[in-house]
């Protein structure tokens, strides 16, 4: 199982896993509204997005904006109201449970090592035990686990196998994380939220570490961040998420250096920015409340730019530039965004596969 | 002491007892001047919590303070000359006297810090019952309607029980009630670490606001060094439990000095120009445990000499203005020579200067 059958099937730019018009709604109760009232909250609207080997692609948004439970319905954990999950040009039914040949193919790293770890195992333990869930024969665990471990440089790895979650550090456990999702050797990898906890020194060490195993091994990965500036520093591809929709979404950093939405100008604006502290337009009290509206735009309780069509109608995806498009009025003179007739195309190839 | 509100001498403090004993914070000397922003930057294990709770007196065992005093000038008394008391040495009386009404703390996570069983105004009405019993029920009332007010939140939050407010409105009724006594001094635990960034950038420019108002000298803890240049007066760089570098915050932004902090100032991706691949730091933050011999740095340092594996450099002044370092490439010893990226003198924009690589300083 270890070894890659058809090298030409892991080439760069092969298309892994795709969400289509991904929605996930949550029905509550909400106290005071009356016996029953239900309340439907838009976790994830109408999401699309394709994975492609050797590419990274960043969703950031803040919590709350539903970037985790997408990470969740890619990886199959959280079922989706609608829409749909295709992994390489195969649609899955909506229904079906998880099966262990998806999540072969499909990995999700958590934001927190130390919880994701089994605290009174071994890393033997931890990595061995998906090697034999997948298959692997029991005499050669310990060189798949030990080839894992130094694959994401936790060097010399007999060093690492006999420890403890709790005799590592944030990094090195976040390290373990990676190489056990990668140990089976999966297509797609799904970090959410992979350095947030971890110390500012060693944040960089798992960031070059996903990007290299981007560029050399052609993984398929998605990178969830709060920090618009790492996904900045390591994305091919940038989603910006509010309240459950896509609302800006550009091939390369564009968005990043050019942001078209009123959302995503308030991102970057918020960053601390040492290097000219008076640039910074403090957001103001309206603005930082994060208020979703029901009707019209879900930004327009907190944008600067509110026009009354915002209130009332809500915003299609327009095209901004080239593969750059943004859900906002302000930009009705461009052409709308389909995601089925207009996608765009990626550099370097041609079309991609339909479904 | 005039001008210093907070004098810390010689501070150490111990996990544990005897053999076992792990020291988190050794012989830190520091102080604060009246109206200033303190900024302590420093990874989990560094130690900056455990220094000002143990400064506060708030450290639990294990905890102990090993040595130290920490002076805190309470401000003129009735004769007219300041009132200083070691904060190291005071009895309990004499705490309950000055904490909330002179130095009040903000901790790390308002969920846990806030009663979750009692309404937010309770839990002001406590802290004002307690303190200041002259206040009838009306002046309570209108008092924390006027704190509310000054961080942004409407009086109808007092009823409204702490799970029922967002993360950014938690930490704002914690800072309302960190300022419900009007405190000289506030300190501030990773006020921001668990909040967006949206609703950081505006805690920050409250504190700032609030702080151009009242006055007060603020401790700033957070491990985000690119907030404190922004925030901060000065700031001082905390690794394995000591003060490695101290300067102003600008300085030590434009010119850092220890390569602990060049190295931290390297590791936040820029949101402008080019994108190239930065290195980091190599290594991990050491295990207080096991401290290596010598600078607790020199395992991770691309510029370590034979020196920094034997002797473990103190924190000395360099000629420039306030400035001080823990480092023996800034001893000036002879044929030590200092790179240029820990050299640079003057203002303006930093140039990007990549750290070297671990291994390819000889």
């Amino acid at each position: 199982m270890s070894e890659v059958t058809d090298v030409s099937e892991v080439i760069s730019g092969t298309v892994q896993l795709q969400a289509r018009h991904l929605t996930r709604h949550f029905v509550t109760r909400t106290p005071g509204r009356g016996f029953n009232a239900k309340h439907i909250v838009r976790a994830v609207d109408d999401v699309s997005l394709d994975l492609v080997a050797g590419q990274v692609v960043a969703v950031v948004g803040e919590s709350g904006s539903g970037k985790s439970v997408l990470a969740r319905m890619l990886a199959r954990i959280v079922r989706p109201t609608s829409g749909d999950v295709i992994l390489r040009g195969k649609s899955i039914p909506r229904k079906a449970r998880r099966s262990l040949a998806y999540a072969s193919q499909v990995q999700l790293v958590l934001q927190d090592p130390f919880a994701s770890m089994n605290p009174v195992h071994k890393m033997r333990h931890n990595l061995v035990r998906p090697l034999l869930i997948h298959g692997a024969k029991r005499q050669d665990v310990e060189a798949l686990a030990e080839a894992a471990l130094t694959r994401v440089s936790l060097e010399p790895p007999s060093r690492f196998l006999d420890r403890y979650p709790h005799e590592l550090s944030g990094g090195q456990l976040q390290r373990v994380s990676i190489a056990r999702a990668l140990c089976i050797e999966p297509r797609v990898l799904l970090a959410d939220e992979p350095i947030s906890m971890l110390d500012v020194s060693v944040r960089l060490g798992v960031l070059n570490l996903l990007r290299g195993l981007c560029d050399n091994e052609h993984l398929a990965i998605l990178y969830i961040t709060h920090d618009i500036a790492s996904a900045r520093y390591i994305a091919d591809e940038v989603i910006v998420m509010y309240a459950g929709q896509v609302v800006e979404h550009s091939r390369g950093t564009v968005l990043v250096d050019e942001p078209t939405h009123p959302y995503t100008q308030l991102l970057i604006a918020s960053v601390p920015n040492p290097d000219d502290p008076t640039s910074v337009g403090p957001p103001t009290a309206e603005q930082a409340q994060v208020i979703i509206a029901e009707q019209g735009c879900r930004f327009s309780p907190r944008c600067p730019f509110v026009m009354d069509r915002c209130r009332v109608e809500e915003p299609p995806q327009f095209i901004v530039g080239e593969n750059h498009t943004a859900r906002c009025w302000l930009h009705a003179d461009k052409p709308q965004f389909e995601v089925e007739v207009a996608l765009p195309q990626r550099r370097g190839e041609g079309e991609i596969t339909k479904t | 002491m005039g001008q210093r509100i907070l004098d810390i001498r010689n501070f150490s403090v111990d996990y544990g007892w005897g053999e076992s004993a792990v020291r988190a914070v050794n012989n830190v000397n520091l102080h604060l001047n009246r109206s200033k922003v303190l900024g302590i930057a420093g990874e989990s294990g560094s130690g900056k919590s455990t220094l000002v709770y143990g400064v506060t007196r708030l450290l639990r065992a294990p905890g102990v303070i090993a040595s130290g005093e920490a002076l805190f000038d309470l401000g003129p008394s009735e004769e007219g000359a300041d009132t200083i008391i070691d904060l190291v040495t005071a009895s309990e009386k004499e705490l309950r006297r000055v904490r909330w009404s002179n130095i009040s703390v903000v901790i790390q996570s308002a969920l846990s810090a806030l009663n979750p069983v009692l309404r937010v105004g309770t839990q002001f009405e406590q802290v004002l019952k307690t303190h200041r019993r002259d206040m009838n029920k009306a002046d309570r009332r209108a008092r924390i309607i006027e704190l509310l007010a000054l961080v942004g939140l409407n009086e109808d939050r007092l009823r409204r029980y702490p799970h029922e407010l967002s993360g950014g409105q938690r930490q704002r009724v914690m800072i309302a009630l960190a300022l419900a006594l009007d405190p000289q001094l506030v300190i501030m635990d990773e006020p921001t670490t668990a909040l967006d960034v949206v609703t950081q950038r505006e805690i920050v420019n409250e504190l700032a606001q609030l702080r151009a108002r009242f006055g007060f000298s603020m401790i700033f803890i957070t491990h985000d060094l690119s907030l404190l240049v922004e925030l901060a007066d000065e700031i001082v760089v905390m690794y394995a439990g000591e003060i490695v570098e101290r300067a102003s915050a600008q300085a030590l932004y434009d010119t850092p000095r220890h390569p602990y902090t060049l190295g931290l100032l390297n590791s936040f991706p820029p949101m402008h120009g080019a994108r190239t691949e930065l290195t980091g730091i190599p290594g991990s933050p050491p295990d207080l445990n096991q401290l290596p011999t010598g600078c607790n740095f020199h395992p991770r340092c691309p510029y370590a000499m034979e020196r920094c594996l034997k002797e473990s450099p103190s924190l000395v002044e360099l000629g420039e203005e306030g400035r001080s370092v823990a480092c023996w490439l800034h001893s000036g010893d002879e044929g030590v020579v200092v790179p240029v990226e820990l050299s640079r003198t003057g203002k303006g924009k930093r140039e990007p200067a990549p750290m070297p690589v671990k291994g390819d300083v000889s």
